[in-house]
């Protein structure tokens, strides 16, 4: 096996910090992300207090995501 | 890049990540031992780890997720270190004592997660302990007791009875000897002549 394939890459899993507090937050981002091409999982963690929202895609990027929360009306960036 | 080279940076990279990943689950353990299920968050246990949040988050879902995946590692663990040099063919008193010997050793090196177990005994996240635990432990201790029934080494009994002489005793000790105190407050430290005098009654309790 090639050395490479066991180097552990994460770039497919996008963290965000958000403002989307509550289950129905939760709801209303279900059918967008559903709606949204190259979403290939995704979870919203209300439990803490930066309702920390992770997505795996292997086609999307942060910006697009960040727009799509914005445009909805959610505060969203990049969780450091 | 030299290959030996990569091949070293690569080694270092992975024991690096290994030790983060231990680290996050020593003080996850810790932390909810201290405060809690309630008051334990992802941000607190960064913090505790000296890591940011991003990177808790890469390796889990979000806090049930990463409770749930620690449970479920404590479990198969423990299922492993109790069925060390257990042989499920072995006498009834041999393979009782390996069972005291194991599960003793691991409460021993493993102060903090007795306390552990017993707040996932009565969370939310105690089903998916145990089935990793039952799993992996179950085969063989249904078999070593088939065997002692078979071989009417033993009264059938249900479980509940079964365990409750064969290893609350064991608990007992364990749990005197972690609060360095007994019945009123007699200061007590477990010792082997203890520990063995104890098991001998169990046996004599348990075998026909």
């Amino acid at each position: 096996m090639s050395i490479y394939l066991l180097m552990e890459n994460f770039d497919h899993i996008l963290l965000f910090k958000t403002n989307c507090k509550t289950t129905a937050d939760k709801q209303l981002l279900q059918s967008l992300l559903k709606k949204q091409e190259g979403v290939d999982e995704w979870n919203l963690d209300l439990e803490d207090c930066d309702c920390v929202l992770r997505i795996i895609t292997y086609t999307l990027n942060q910006e697009c995501i960040i727009e799509l929360l914005n445009n909805n009306g959610y505060e969203c960036c990049k969780l450091i | 890049m030299n290959i030996h080279l990569y091949l070293y940076r690569y080694i270092i990279m992975r024991t690096r990540d290994i030790d983060k990943e231990q680290l996050v689950k020593q003080k996850a353990i810790e932390s909810i031992v201290k405060s809690g299920f309630e008051g334990f968050s992802m941000n607190k246990l960064a913090k505790a780890c000296h890591i940011s949040v991003a990177t808790l988050y890469i390796y889990y879902k979000d806090r049930d997720d990463l409770i749930i995946k620690i449970a479920q590692e404590e479990g198969l663990r423990m299922a492993e270190t109790m069925l060390q040099n257990f042989d499920t063919e072995a006498s009834f008193e041999a393979g009782l004592r390996v069972q005291w010997e194991n599960r003793f050793n691991y409460m021993m090196n493993n102060p903090l997660i007795s306390v552990f177990f017993e707040q996932l005994r009565s969370s939310t996240y105690h089903a998916q302990f145990m089935e990793t635990f039952k799993a992996h432990f179950e085969p063989a201790i249904k078999q070593f007791m088939h065997n002692a029934l078979d071989r009417g080494e033993i009264n059938r009994m249900s479980l509940e009875v079964y365990w409750s002489i064969a290893f609350a005793p064991l608990y007992a000790l364990i749990r005197f000897h972690n609060e360095g105190q007994s019945i009123g407050g007699i200061p007590f430290k477990i010792s082997d002549e203890i520990l063995w005098a104890t098991f001998d009654y169990v046996v004599k309790a348990l075998k026909k």
